[in-house]
Formats: structure tokens, sequence, C-alpha cells
């Protein structure tokens, strides 16, 4: 439960002509974590080995698949089409369709490609053309002269110009168009006046004829293009259709067999033999020998090997039950827990959710938040997404249930009172009883926080007592129950001058001993002093450290103050839509009122979304991050090697 | 003769400046705080946005140290509660 699932070293070794079998039965069972071999000293005399036979083959078949996935654009998405199929018939269609196949696409794409350059460059000659249209000259007459230039160009308004010349003009939204007839000998000339009004060239289309004719003709040639690429495409889309699940489970089929191919580059060999080492659940361990002895018939040497801990990296597989499951990818996302130390999945698991219902106590935000972990299984139905929304589920029940606490729906009071605390603020006057009750919320936030930064350190201190070793060990536990001691040191210290609600009042206990404090406020200052001592002597540098002690606890403060912040917005929101748009208009019913009952349902509607969103990130965000700052930085050390089975999870294929 | 200068104030006058003065501190509080929080955060989420950029696994950790100088801004929402309530 609190720690990894136990893992054994297993070595295997074979002679060459089993590594093909032994390769195939690991891959199926889906167990054995390779350990690379990387020429390790005990190893003299062993090398890499080489792929199996048909890894080449396989690997350019799947190149090829790969191609024509991509040309029909198939995205695997995680879920199964129809019956699996079985290898030997797959490869059977591979040898067949494939080749085929295979060239369909690829004719197809570039008929493709070769049909959509030439609408570009249509498109281009029309707009080159579009301007001169407008001119009403044909085209062949702007070309073709010995003494006579033509400038031709955009330009902001007509422009006179001082030299012969025959001009025509015409002017559009974008400026105008114009085309000017000049002898040769005066050309310098006129480019200069029309270049100083803002003249730009254009080139003089290779046309002939009238231009409008011209770009109708174009027209026409990109509609059929148009409809040629459309049936193009429509092509490939019923290929898709046909093929997508053939593709999809080709592509399973080999990347299997390449990876089956491949395995030997991570093995040790010799002429003749070959040694694999790797991981191996403890529980499965009987399951991996007795498979592999059955294939080889017995003829192979399988041995569970020493672990030393200190210098091998275990895998980590998380061993949760399956309500803390989601839970393992807020943990991967900060870091894989070690093999030797607590995996605090479970109490993440457990703690997560009643921070975000703290936060987000409201049953109307429950219920929303609930459904949306639903819905969005639909468009998410990826590994991560999935775990996301089953920790968005687990938070949304605890936030209806704290709502029904808080007798809280959209901000509104349901029909009886908060049954422990009210969180009701006094907004637009309709005052609920005698408001938040902000510090007694409070305070009992501080509790949460001091209880859960204890819970850390005891935590620190089994996991130090589980992997450190001799004097370190004993240093490390001795700082661990400094910085308890601190802590409570401390908060006795307040408790003995200070008398505060939900908490001991200690003002009243003995006299005054020394210092002005009394026996109490002593004990708590002899707590703070060992518990510096002890800290300093493991290291005297986390001394400065010691003031986060405070801010830490006061961090938890967040579970109140965020939560009522969210209930503000949302009785702001109600007040606003409610109070001074819809209401007002109901008492008497106006044109002017149904547009203001309008702006008030918008105001109201949107105010919500807008709360609602807000609510995941504070509720989530910030019970998170109360776990990754406040509570994990107190004993957690992370960095566990991913637990990584060589095999495959098959979804379009069956075993042979 | 009419003293012009000197205006009267009320206890119930005097009580409500305190009202006010309050909530004035409540909003200085929450919103100072929030300036802090907002510097602090601009350098890290600007790196964090980097770092997620360059390898998408930087995510989670990236979001986490962004949040980060969110406790300061909760500390002045603390103390403005605590000034009103």
């Amino acid at each position: 439960m609190l720690s990894p699932r136990q893992m054994s070293r297993l070595l295997i070794a074979g002679t060459k002509e089993q590594m093909g079998a032994v390769i195939a039965e690991l891959y199926r069972h889906r167990l054995f974590h390779i350990e690379d071999f990387v020429g390790q000293e005990e190893y003299s005399g062993f090398r890499l080995g080489m792929p199996l036979e048909g890894a080449t083959e396989a690997s350019n078949d799947l190149i090829t698949i790969r191609a024509a996935t991509n040309a029909f654009g198939i995205q695997g998405d995680g879920t199964p089409r129809g019956r699996p199929i079985s290898a030997a018939e797959l490869r059977r269609q591979i040898q067949t369709e494939l080749p085929g196949l295979d060239a369909q696409a690829d004719e197809l794409v570039t008929r493709r490609t070769r049909l959509e350059t030439r609408a570009k460059d249509l498109e281009t000659r029309i707009a080159e053309i579009e301007p001169f249209a407008a001119l009403g000259i044909d085209l062949d007459l702007y070309r073709g002269y010995e003494s006579i230039a033509v400038l031709a160009g955009h330009i902001p308004a007509d422009v006179a110009i001082a030299a012969p010349h025959e001009k025509v003009f015409s002017s559009g939204k974008r400026g105008g168009f114009i085309a000017v007839f000049t002898p040769v000998t005066e050309r310098d000339a006129v480019e200069r006046q029309l270049l100083d009004a803002g003249f730009v060239a254009a080139r003089i289309p290779d046309e002939t004829g009238s231009p409008a004719d011209a770009i109708a003709r174009y027209r026409a040639e990109l509609e059929s293009i148009g409809k040629e690429i459309e049936g193009i495409n429509r092509q490939l889309a019923n290929l898709k259709e046909i093929h997508a699940s053939f593709l999809l489970a080709a592509d399973e089929l080999l990347t299997a067999e390449v990876e089956q191919a491949e395995a030997p580059l991570r093995f040790a060999v010799t002429d003749l033999a070959f040694v694999a080492e790797g991981w191996v659940p403890t529980s499965e361990v009987p399951t991996v020998r007795e498979a592999l002895e059955r294939v080889t018939n017995g003829r192979i040497h399988i041995e569970e090997l020493e672990v030393d801990y200190d210098h091998e990296v275990v895998p980590v597989e998380y061993n949760n039950p399956s309500f803390a499951h989601p839970t393992e990818l807020f943990m991967d996302v900060y870091s894989r827990p070690n093999y030797r130390e607590i995996d605090p999945t479970l109490l993440v698991s457990i703690v997560f959710p009643i921070f975000f219902g703290i936060i987000l106590g409201d049953v109307g935000y429950g219920l929303v938040l609930l459904a949306l972990s639903f819905l969005a299984r639909r468009f998410f139905g990826s590994e991560g997404w999935t775990l996301l929304l089953d920790n968005l589920r687990n938070a949304s029940v605890s936030s209806i249930i704290f709502g029904l606490v808080y007798s809280e729906f959209f901000g509104f009071a349901l029909p009886w009172r908060p049954l422990v605390f009210s969180r009701h603020l006094n907004i637009g006057g309709e005052a609920h009883g005698h408001g938040p009750d902000a510090a007694s919320m409070l305070i009992i936030a501080i509790w949460i926080g001091i209880l859960h930064i204890t819970l850390g350190r005891v935590i620190s201190i089994v996991n130090h007592s589980r992997m450190s070793h001799g004097s370190h060990r004993t240093k490390a536990i001795i700082a661990q129950t400094g910085w308890l001691a601190f802590m409570w040191g401390l908060l006795i210290v307040i408790w003995s001058i200070f008398p505060i609600p939900f908490m001991p009042d200690l003002t009243k206990l003995g006299g005054v001993v020394a210092l002005g404090l009394g026996p109490a406020g002593i004990a708590g200052i002899v707590l703070i002093l060992y518990g510096v001592i002890a800290i300093a002597q493991e290291n005297a540098l986390e001394v400065v450290e010691l003031p986060t002690i405070v801010s830490h606890v006061l961090s938890y403060a967040r579970l109140v103050a965020v939560g009522l912040s969210s209930v503000a917005i949302a009785m702001v929101v109600n007040y606003i839509a409610l109070g001074m748009f819809i209401n007002p208009s109901l008492e008497n019913l106006t044109p002017v009122g149904i547009v203001l009952i309008v702006v008030g349902i918008v105001v109201l509607l949107f105010g919500h979304v807008l709360n609602t969103a807000l609510g995941i990130l504070g509720g989530g965000l910030h019970s998170i991050r109360l776990h990754y700052v406040e509570f994990f930085t107190k004993f957690y050390k992370g960095g566990g090697l991913k637990y990584h089975p060589f095999g495959m999870k098959r979804l379009y294929t069956t075993e042979e | 003769m009419v003293d012009v200068g000197t205006a009267v104030m009320t206890v119930e006058m005097i009580q409500a400046s305190q009202v006010g003065l309050k909530a004035v501190g409540a909003g200085l509080a929450v919103g100072l705080t929030g300036v802090g929080t907002g510097l602090a955060e601009m350098g890290i989420g600007a790196a964090a946005v980097g770092a997620t950029a360059e390898n998408r696994d930087m995510f989670g950790l990236a979001l986490i140290f962004t949040v980060i100088p969110e406790t300061i801004v909760i500390f002045g929402l603390v103390v403005a509660l605590l000034l009103l309530f």
C-alpha cells in the first residue's frame, strides 16, 4: 500500500537458438523490465547482441505503413476498432494488400499535390490580370511595340503627366490602377513623374484577348481542379474508412516485431549464449519462470539475484488500491517515488479531494464539475486525461459533500443553516446571520496544516530509518525530531501567552516561572532550543530554514481564504444579476425591463462560468500545491525509475 | 457668535469612519500583496513558459514553480479577512 510493488532482479541465460523464443515469451507476458547491457565489468568476454532475423524487413514495412497512415490522416486514439485481428491473418494481408495500398495512397497524394500547385499558379495569374480587367483594353495591346513604351501599375490617384502620352486609369477601393503608353524616348521622364506620385509597377501578363475572358477561363479551370481535389480527398477518406483498422493493426504488429527483433541489442551475448538481466515484480517471478521453462523445455538458467539497493536503480511500479490509482498522475508530475521510500500516493488520494472540497464546497459547482468530468471523457480519451478526469470526479464529489455542510448552491444558501461553519457573506445588504466564521475557520485550517506537516515529518523519520546508513541515519532522524520539536515548542509558547479559540489554552497553567512565562511556556522554550540544536547537528545551514516552519503552517490558511474569495465572487455575481437587473425588472415588466433581464441572465451565466474555471484552478492548484510544496518537501525524495516492462498492450491484434 | 470652523463629530460618525478605514486596510492588504505576487510570478512565469516550450514534460513542475509566490497574496487575503470579520 504505502510502498511500491516489490521487485526481483532476474538473470536469464540460455543458448542463442532459444533467444527468439525467450524474447517472444517475455514480450507476451509484459513483465520483464530489461536492464540494458552496457559492458559491465563482470561480463568480460560478452558483447552486445545483433538484431534477430527479419528486423530490417519489418522496419521497412513499418515505414511504408506509417507513410500510408500519414497520407490517410489516420490517428490511433487508443480505442480498438472492431474485432482484434489474428497475427497470422494480418501477416498475410500485409503481404498481399500493403504494396497495392501504398502505391494507391502514394499516387493519390502525388496527384493532389500536383493539382494544388496548379491551383496556386492559377490564383496568382488571376490576381495579376484582375487590375487590367478594369482598364478594358485587350491584353495583347500592351505588348509588341517598337517605339512605344508601356508602363502599368498601381497608383494612389490619377496623375497629370507633363510629356506626350496616352493613359487609362481606373480607381478602385484600394487605390487606382494606371496604364501609360508613351514614346520610348519619353519613358524615363514619364516613369519619374509616376514614381513621384507613388506608382508601383505591375507585371504585364503574358496573355492575349480580353482580360475578363482570361479570368473567366482560369476561374473555370480552378473550379474543376477544386472538384478534382475534392474527389481525391473523398477517395482518400474512403480508403481510410476501409483500411484504417488494417493499418493500425499492421502498425501494431510490426512495431511489436521490430521491438522483439531489436531486443538482443540490450542483451549480453557470446558466440553461443545470451544473458539478459532485468526486473520482474516478485509476485510474478514464478509465472515468468514457468513460461520460459515451458518454451525452452527447461533448458534455460533463471536466477534471482541479490539486490544491492545502494548501487542499483530498481524500477518502481505503483501498488495502490484502485481508488488511489488516478492520483499516481500527480505523483508522476512531481516525481516517481524512490523504490525504498514511503509512497504517499494513498495519502494524497485521500487528502487532495478533502482540500478541494474545503476550498470549493458548493453543491452547484460540484455538480457542474462532476458532469464535466464525465462529458470531457468523450473528447479526451488518452490515458493521462482519463486519470486527470478521475481526479476531477473524486474532487467534485468531495465538493458536493462540503457544499451540503456549508449549505451553498452557486453562492445561494440551501434551505438549512451551515452545519459547522458559515461561509455566507453579507453582500447586497441581505444579511444571512452574522457573516462568515472567518477567524474560526482560519484556525481550523492552521490545525490542518500543523497535523499535515507533522505527518510529513513522521514519514521522513521512517524514510531515514529505512534508507540511510550508520551515523548519518541517527543524525538525520534526530534532525527530523528537531523540526517537530521546534514547531510544537513554538506552538506551546504561543498557547501559553495568548488564549486562542479551538486551541489549548495554557495561559492559566501554573504561575510565572521565569522570563514572564509559565511552566508551559518554559517547556516550549526547551523544545525550541532542543529543536535548534538537533537541526544544527546535522547541518548548521539548515537553521536559516527555520522561518519556513511558520510560513508553511500559515500557508494552509489558503484553504479558507481562497474558498471565501470564491464564495464572494459567486454571491457578488448573484447580487448583480438578480438584485440589480432581474428582480427590479420583474416587479414592473416593461420592454426595457426585458432587455435588463436578458443582461442579468448573461451576467449570471458569465459570472458563474468564470467562477467555475477559477474554482478548478483555485481548488485544484492550491490543494496540489499544499502537497507539493508544504507536504512533500518534508520527506519526499522521488527520482524513481519508471517500471517499463518489455512488451505492449495489444489493441488491434491478437497473439499468435 | 457661531463657531464656523469646528465640525462636530458624533460617536456614530467615528464608528462609521473606523469601519471604512478597516475596509481600506483590507483592500490595501489584498492589493499590495497581489502586486507583490504578480512581480514575483512575472519572472518565474516567463521562465516556466520557456522551459515548457523546450520540454513538454516540464509543464507540471513549471506550474508548481509559478504558483509558489501565490502564498504572498494568500497572506494578504487572510489579513483582509481578519480585518473585515
